[in-house]
């Protein structure tokens, strides 16, 4: 029983994660907080759902088209919501905030309108499959999420750490100004950045539906508020801490559905947000002072 | 002749816009040293429940219950404020999302007091209250030749009215006063401020306590206006709507949110067709605001722009009225 429950957390945190890494991508590289994230993310759940149960087509379809999609939808906010801001005088720290918030409300209710406000079921006969081992049943979707989580942790990690791109990126986090003065083409990398951490946030979106079986338009804004917790909780920019934050996550709110007090489920990824901004602002693997950013 | 004028539809849309320019105003306080609150609508949900539970179960007089509600949602907000002010722009705006969040799931959560999400229904309605009261007086709708649910709706704007222009009396007032000049020093330059002795966590608290007891106060008026609350009622959503009333109008003087607020609560009502797509148009705006018009529609040199041309039109008008005078004279 505990284990299962165990195996729960570990999954519903590894997906967690994932939605985390794209905060932490934009994060690192711009320095704002993408709050239309959870939104592109619920967008890539629903490109799931139509693929799979309306138009009936194999899963790994879905996986292509909420991938374009999401990576669309992340063109989009880069060029209409946060270009347009960018290097602009006289524009306060909060103007990309307030105009990514301006998107999330926009795609929010551009879903309601599409999809409609209930809930949208998810099958592929994929769900179902599950193995036994001793008293633990093990679902191969559970297998699937964590090995994708995983690997997509490993990937990135290795794509900022060794390629040429990576170091152009990091080179952008560290400074804009002087990354462009040292030939980095940062409009084509912030680009990317966006574009990247929104195709992980439509995976991640995939993923959720086969786990959880259910879609709804609000689904953005929960996944959104606890992938912003986890990187508060993880220390902003960094991509362990994504990962470490976001399995701490999904096993404490295992847990707590565990002892019993499951409607107080969705409280604790705002509680964690509070005390970590109060006690450690920087978050467990943060380093830098936050207010040092531009 | 006056039951043809009052139409009880039009005065509670008109009630809405009085209780939405409290909230712009609410945000607009908070605003003006700077800080980007995104709980507001869990201050609302504060001083709404606290208002319908007191004046419900345990029989508060109507305007105690308002008060109180009010001063809880103040208190919350000097609690939450003084933590918080650590934190800078962005971070704020995420901890006060989180706490917004939190007071909402315990509201559905907490359901021996607040029913959980079904909400609380039958709350002592204003008019009605007043209504009732009047007729122990003597004084009925008959008298001055309206219907009962015309005067209810009367009386509620009149209520509303009155307060909103007291309320932004005492702002503008406060604007003028040492207090505000500290505000806007603090939003233009903390570390300047501080130099020249303002003592900014003092005024920062302030300023959010303000902004968190008049968020609810409007919070516990609408709880009396509407009579039904739930706890969906004060979600992400209305922080957003909240903060747009600012953005759309301008968070430099305070008339931005006021003209915000208005436009905004008045638009889905004129145009029907509009109002389905009202979120959606709400996210176009704040992303169009920010790219073309960051300070919002109402700024400080459009409200200089009026009073100099109210100036220059008084003076010419002046000369006409001296020159006409010569012209007699002579």
């Amino acid at each position: 029983m505990i284990l299962e429950q165990l195996i729960n957390g570990l999954t519903l945190g590894s997906i967690y994660a994932i939605v985390a890494l794209g905060y932490t991508l934009v994060f690192g590289v711009l320095g704002i907080i993408n709050m239309a994230h959870g939104e592109i993310f619920m967008f890539g759940a629903f490109m799931g759902v139509v693929i799979t149960h309306t138009l009936q087509l194999p899963l790994a379809l879905a996986f292509v088209v909420a991938i374009a999609v999401t990576a669309l939808l992340g063109l989009f906010l880069e060029l209409l919501a946060l270009r347009p801001l960018r290097g602009k005088k006289g524009v306060s720290h909060l103007a990309p905030l307030i105009s990514t918030i301006g998107v999330s409300i926009f795609l929010e209710n551009l879903a309601h309108h599409f999809f409609g406000a209930g809930n949208r079921p998810f099958n592929t006969s994929f769900s179902e499959i599950s193995v036994q081992i001793g008293s633990v049943t093990i679902y191969a979707v559970q297998l699937v999420i964590f090995a994708i989580a995983v690997l997509l942790m490993v990937g990135l990690s290795f794509w900022l750490s060794k390629t040429k791109a990576g170091k152009a990126l990091r080179a952008c986090a560290e400074n804009l100004e002087a990354a462009s003065l040292l030939g980095v083409n940062t409009k084509k990398m912030i680009m990317m950045t966006v574009v990247i951490a929104s195709a992980m946030g439509g995976i991640a979106g995939i993923l959720v539906g086969m786990a959880f079986n259910s879609v709804t338009p609000q689904m953005g804004l929960t996944m959104g508020l606890k992938g912003l917790a986890i990187i508060i909780l993880g220390g902003m920019g960094s991509v362990r801490g994504a990962m470490a934050g976001g399995l701490i996550l999904g096993l404490s709110e295992t847990m707590i559905v565990v002892f019993g007090e499951s409607g107080y489920r969705d409280a604790i990824a705002f509680i964690a947000i509070i005390v970590i901004l109060l006690v450690r602002p920087q978050g467990l693997f943060g380093q830098a002072a936050p207010e040092a950013r531009r | 002749m006056l039951a043809e004028i009052i139409n009880p539809y039009y005065l509670q849309v008109l009630s809405f816009i009085l209780i939405n320019i409290i909230l712009g105003v609410s945000i607009y306080i908070t605003l003006s040293t700077g800080q980007l609150s995104l709980g507001h609508a869990g201050f609302m949900s504060i001083g709404a429940y606290t208002s319908a539970i007191l004046t419900l179960n345990y029989d508060f007089p109507l305007v105690v219950g308002v008060i109180l509600g009010a001063l809880l949602a103040g208190i919350v907000g000097i609690l939450i404020g003084i933590p918080t002010l650590r934190l800078q722009g962005v971070y704020l705006a995420i901890a006060t999302l989180g706490f917004g969040e939190v007071v909402r799931v315990l509201f559905i959560n907490w359901e021996s007091l607040t029913q959980g999400a079904i909400g609380i229904s039958s709350i002592p309605h204003f008019g009605r209250e007043l209504v009732t009261g009047l007729r122990d007086t003597g004084f009925t709708a008959d008298m001055i030749g309206i219907r009962n649910n015309q005067l209810i709706s009367l009386l509620v704007f009149i209520i509303l009215l009155v307060i909103t222009v007291l309320l932004i009396t005492f702002f503008v007032r406060q604007n003028h006063s040492r207090v505000g000049r500290a505000f806007a020093a603090i939003k233009m330059d903390e570390n300047a401020a501080e130099a020249m002795g303002i003592n900014i966590t003092y005024y920062k608290v302030l300023a959010f306590a303000q902004g968190a007891m008049v968020a609810g106060f409007a919070g516990a008026l609408y709880a009396h206006v509407t009579a039904y609350i739930s706890p969906s009622d004060f979600a992400y959503h209305r922080a957003v709507e909240i903060l747009i009333f600012a953005v759309f109008g301008g968070s430099e003087v305070i008339w931005g949110p006021i003209f915000g607020a208005t436009f905004l609560t008045a638009m889905p009502e004129l145009l029907r067709e509009v109002s389905e797509y009202r979120y959606m148009i709400y996210g176009i705006i704040l992303v169009a605001m920010m790219a073309f018009r960051p300070q919002g529609l109402i700024d400080h040199e459009m409200i200089y722009k009026i009073k100099s041309r109210k100036k220059k039109k008084k003076k010419v008008e002046d000369d006409k009225k001296e020159r006409n005078r010569h012209g007699v004279g002579s």
